[in-house]
């Protein structure tokens, strides 16, 4: 079943909480919702569940509008930030719930809890009550719920969220999965870029009720809509440099500490223009010498991230730079410096308005039909 | 050890009567130097937040002492031990502005009016709360609040900074910002910190040492590479790496020749004899049954090597993670660029001997790192 939103509007009194928001989910497909709270993921989910009705707009699953169809008729699964489980039932009657009362046979509904608890790391404590249990394994339970009646559509709200590193990366690994054997169509709500981009075929970013982008997770990361987008993908963050493209008989360039950035001639149209050089802590490399782009910086910490170790490094003129390499390459001392910077994965952004300045030569933009 | 700033002897915490109520807290003896930052991590419910709350008064001491600049502190009151906190609950004073919620840390001090003016401008710019200075606790975010109490803490002259996930409301993006801004903030100033979390990452970039809890008890004490390079057991090994360290059983063999290990799904590794020390052989002969961990980022794929059947692949924009069935279990495998693997497909992988961790299968304990017995 396909699910196709178009130009949603939600006010909650004066509090415009979803402004014309359009999404087209194909069957099978995940979509998902990324953003910062208070952007409106969660009142999109409540919309499509039926659970709050919109000012305005239209909601399609496999193209029959559902307006005035029951929560119950509309064949969703949910698994909610506070989509309380039946008390007075253990975990594993919790998750049973669908297929009991999809009068599936007691052995079927055995082998169906068990898998799924398995999946989700939560068979040791079916036989425990919700309030025995602990947020994480809540949570857990109430998605368990949601995936055992093999819904055609589910809407999952940051289901991970409480869930510890180690668990959280296998669920990461092994839901996408899940969620594609049982060609169920999802929307998937998180705030974790990673989950993000492992989930969703497409994803969108979504900020004050309004959708900034839609596109395939390698999309999102190359070619952020905006600043914000940029900020919200990666760890570490994205570093932002204030720079003035200029241009002379050699190319289009910026300087940074008064060293030369040699950026694509595709950008010619941004010379003279105040722009924001947003640049991935993985594109900053240290080099041994100094040469005309080798810009100086003091090295002032390292940590280790992950699988990566990170240095902060400081311009002349006390700009944070980031820069990231694999763990158990070579890095620099703390102290002076220098670094390149890899114009190839440069980010240019409009100063003033935040929004990404293509190259000209780009052709299809983020927006999929 | 005259510059040990925090010493902890023998702790025990018991909540209920002393050997008789809950455990929280197992004989955890820990020494911190001046101007070390510590982390305790660990999941929920492994002692370290009751540890965090034993040095800073808030929870008795049921057995052993804590002493704080070589003096011994833990029948003091809160107010006597010269420490300052940023802890989930401590609030910032409703009735006044942010601004002299933090400045107030300083006021009883010998500092000029102009110069808590400006350390509260240079902290509030550094956790970036400047904007709501001369608001109210109650109009503003968790998150601002939390800043606004760390700011608080950190202003203060003390002898040692408490920090209970002093960045657990801000969103994921502000975190790795401020990580390195705080860290900075406390080294300059030559500070000693003790913060509590259960996220490794900020483990990872915010301290010196880290100390691994588990089940009340101190599993590791070391620096974010050590535990990474040489970590003390299975529990530290595949809790802190993230993704999670790989572990297969596997059965030694030992010749004069060579070195074995037969994994299940009739998996062998095979290497030459001195690639190992001669002590860890020596341990392997008498061992037999052992557990290996290697970490995702040195699992290699190779032309030749032990096959693998890929299960997932996820481009997280800088990284690949790849899942394989391997051995009768999982591995994961990053790669620091985008990968075309897809599911189902044939891949031989290498483990290098120096990457290899070896672990007692009983006690979890670990033998050996990289080839070489700990030790």
């Amino acid at each position: 079943m396909s699910l196709e939103l178009t130009d949603l509007s939600k006010s909650f009194k004066e509090d415009k909480v979803l402004d014309g928001v359009s999404l087209h989910v194909p069957e099978g497909k995940t979509l998902v919702l990324f953003g910062p709270s208070g952007a409106g993921k969660t009142v999109l989910l409540r919309l499509i569940a039926g659970v709050i009705e919109p000012d305005n707009g239209q909601i399609k699953i496999s193209g029959v509008d559902v307006d005035g169809v029951e929560p119950e008729d509309r064949n969703i699964g949910m698994a909610f930030q506070n989509f309380a489980l039946f008390p007075h039932m253990d975990a594993h009657a919790n998750i049973a719930a669908p297929l009991t009362a999809q009068r599936q046979d007691k052995s079927a509904i055995q082998s169906g809890v068990q898998t799924l608890a398995k999946l989700l790391k939560i068979d040791h404590v079916l036989g425990h009550k919700p309030k025995e249990l602990s947020n994480g394994q809540k949570q857990r339970t109430a998605l368990a719920r949601a995936l055992a009646g093999k819904p055609k559509i589910l809407l999952l709200d940051d289901p991970l969220r409480n869930v510890d590193a180690k668990l959280r990366f296998e669920m990461r690994l092994e839901l996408p999965r899940l969620l594609s054997d049982q060609n169920a169509t999802v929307i998937y709500v998180t705030q974790d870029y990673k989950e993000a981009m492992a989930f969703g075929d497409e994803i969108a970013v979504i900020n004050d009720g309004i959708v900034q982008q839609i596109g395939i997770p390698e999309q999102i990361y190359l070619t952020p809509a905006n600043v914000d987008i940029a900020r919200l993908f990666g760890d570490p963050v994205i570093n932002f440099l204030d720079v003035r493209l200029q241009k002379d008989a050699a190319g289009v360039f910026a300087l940074i500490s008064a060293k030369r950035v040699d950026l694509d001639a595709s950008y010619s149209h941004a010379v003279g223009k105040d722009c924001t050089l947003g640049i991935r802590p993985e594109s900053v490399l240290f080099v041994s010498q100094d040469h005309e782009s080798a810009v100086p910086v003091t090295v002032e910490a390292e940590t280790p991230l992950n699988e990566k170790t990170v240095n902060l490094c400081l311009t002349a003129r006390g700009r944070e730079i980031m820069a990231s390499r694999p763990s158990g390459t070579d890095g620099p001392e703390n102290g002076p410096a220098f670094v390149t910077i890899e114009a190839a994965n440069a980010l240019i952004f409009d100063k003033e308005t935040g929004a990404l300045i293509e190259p000209y030569k780009t052709t299809a933009k983020g927006k999929v039909a | 050890m005259s510059d040990v700033m925090l010493d902890l002897d023998a702790v025990d915490k018991f909540y209920g009567r002393i050997d008789e109520g809950v455990h929280a807290v197992r004989r955890v003896s820990m020494k911190v130097m001046r101007g070390e930052i510590i982390a305790l991590l660990g999941s929920s419910g492994c002692g370290k937040t009751s540890t965090l709350r034993m040095v800073a008064g808030f929870e008795a001491v049921s057995r052993g002492k804590i002493s704080i600049g070589g003096r011994e502190i833990h029948t003091l009151p809160p107010v006597q031990r010269n420490v300052a906190m940023a802890f989930e609950g401590y609030s910032l004073y409703p009735t006044v502005t942010v601004r002299d919620n933090i400045a107030f840390a300083l006021k009883s001090s010998a500092h000029s009016a102009a110069d808590v003016a400006a350390k509260v401008e240079e902290i509030a710019a550094m956790l970036e709360i400047s904007a709501i200075l001369d608001k109210y606790p109650s109009s503003i975010s968790g998150g601002q609040q939390q800043r606004a109490s760390l700011a608080r803490a950190l202003i203060r002259d003390a002898d040692l900074y408490l920090l209970d996930e002093p960045m657990g409301q801000l969103e994921p993006q502000l975190r790795t910002l401020l990580r390195g801004r705080i860290k900075a903030y406390i080294k300059e100033r030559g500070l000693t910190a003790i913060l509590v979390t259960h996220d490794q990452t900020e483990a990872n970039a915010l301290a010196d040492r880290i100390a691994v809890m588990e089940d009340g008890e101190l599993q590791q004490f070391a620096s974010p590479e050590d535990i990474k390079k040489s970590p003390a057991n299975l529990f530290t090994g595949t809790f802190v790496g993230e993704p999670p360290m790989n572990v297969f059983p596997a059965r030694a063999t030992i010749s004069d020749t060579t070195v074995s290990f037969q994994l299940r799904g009739d998996v062998e590794l095979s290497y030459a004899a001195d690639a190992f020390s001669s002590a860890l052989r020596a341990r392997l002969i008498q061992m037999g049954e052992v557990v290996l961990g290697v970490r995702p980022y040195a699992v290699q794929r190779r032309e030749t090597g032990s096959p693998a059947t890929v299960v997932a692949n996820q481009w997280l924009g800088d990284q690949s993670h790849i899942a394989a069935t391997f051995a009768g279990g999982s591995l994961v495998l990053v790669e620091h660029h985008r990968t075309q693997l897809v599911e189902d497909q044939k891949i031989a992988v290498h483990l290098e001997p120096s990457d290899i961790h070896i672990f007692y299968p009983e006690t979890g304990m670990a033998i050996s790192h990289g080839a070489r017995l700990v030790g």
